[in-house]
């Protein structure tokens, strides 16, 4: 089984900016909500949405968590 | 239409009485699973699985306390009813007696044992009990985060054909027909419970449940009953069979060993 990377965003109030919480892992979309919901919850959050790692595409950095996806997104842009 | 139940003191001795075991059977069961959930908070699968079975005990403990806090209105003392009952007295769902051995017996609790409760909740909530009935939002809106973490971890063990399937089919079929004896019994207390309009029909309250968990169950190749027969060694006081919790989870629901040093 192989769990893939989420990360989680969330944010207290209707006008707030959604703010980037953390991340989980889990073997899919059902399960990762559930975690999402059941570990980051500290707070009464009005909206909380998670994003599979792997769609993420960083536009300005080359290194940190968010990057690794960018070289394949080149590739698909320039294709 | 049936006439609202401001306290449980008004209905006559027999649907008293039945009140309480329904009661009581809801709140043991509450309790007991929240402690069967929480031996998983850690070797789990996964850490986000770890933490997600401690939020669902920390969720059962909780309705458990509210559910207990009901039996105020027979001027029984819940505190008394949480700490000095033994094991004999405990009338929760069988399923429940001893610890879930993996995390299939897990993934089949949350299925079949919350899930059934939920279906039971769910008509109380219909009920002409005022109290009750005014509890049970707050723990379906909790209990939905249980229904979709049972029905995912159930849907990739019945998928795994491996040992995982094995496992949650076994304990499926052996979770099933107990639940549905505990939960929505086919005896007369239950009945003047119904006439009082505390909750509907157990029938109903299994084809509810039917129909919930059918596409589910059908995995492992399962189906609830609706009209079965409790066995023959059945207690109707308790409304379970004849066992009891183990001694060790009744220890740890009572606190025993650290009210002994710290508060009494």
């Amino acid at each position: 089984m192989l769990e893939r990377t989420y990360d989680v965003f969330a944010r207290k109030g209707r006008g707030d900016a959604l703010a980037h919480i953390g991340y989980l892992e889990a073997l899919d979309d059902e399960l990762a909500r559930v975690y999402a919901w059941k570990t980051y919850d500290e707070e009464r959050w009005f909206e909380m949405i998670i994003v599979p790692r792997s769609a993420i595409i960083a536009v300005n950095r080359e290194d940190g968590p968010f990057a690794a996806n960018r070289e394949t997104a080149g590739r698909e842009g320039g294709a | 239409m049936t006439e609202l139940i401001e306290t449980a003191a008004d209905l006559e001795p027999s649907t008293r009485k039945a009140f309480r075991r329904l009661i009581l059977s809801i709140a043991d069961s509450k309790r007991l699973l929240g402690i069967r959930y929480s031996d998983w908070l850690l070797g789990a699968p996964s850490i986000e699985a770890g933490i997600a079975a401690s939020s669902l005990a920390q969720d059962e403990w909780g309705h458990a306390r509210l559910v207990y806090s009901i039996l105020k209105e027979f001027d029984e003392d819940p505190l008394e009813l949480e700490h000095q009952r033994s094991s004999h007295e405990y009338c929760s769902a069988d399923p429940l007696d001893h610890p879930f051995p993996d995390w299939a017996a897990v993934t089949a609790g949350i299925v079949v044992v919350d899930g059934a409760l939920t279906v039971l909740l769910r008509g109380l909530g219909e009920g002409a009990h005022q109290a009750l009935s005014g509890r049970v939002a707050k723990m379906l809106a909790e209990e939905e985060y249980h229904r979709d973490l049972g029905s995912a971890w159930f849907r990739r063990l019945a998928d795994s054909r491996g040992e995982g399937r094995e496992r949650l089919t076994a304990e499926v079929a052996g979770m099933l027909p107990p639940t549905l004896d505990a939960f929505f019994p086919l005896d007369t207390a239950q009945e003047r419970l119904v006439e009082a309009g505390v909750l509907p029909a157990s029938t109903l309250l299994r084809e509810r449940f039917r129909d919930e968990t059918a596409e589910l169950l059908s995995l492992v190749g399962a189906e609830v009953p609706v009209d079965t027969e409790p066995p023959g060694d059945w207690d109707p006081v308790r409304g379970r069979g004849p066992g009891h919790p183990d001694e060790e989870a009744v220890e740890r629901a009572r606190g025993d060993r650290n009210r002994a040093l710290f508060v009494e």
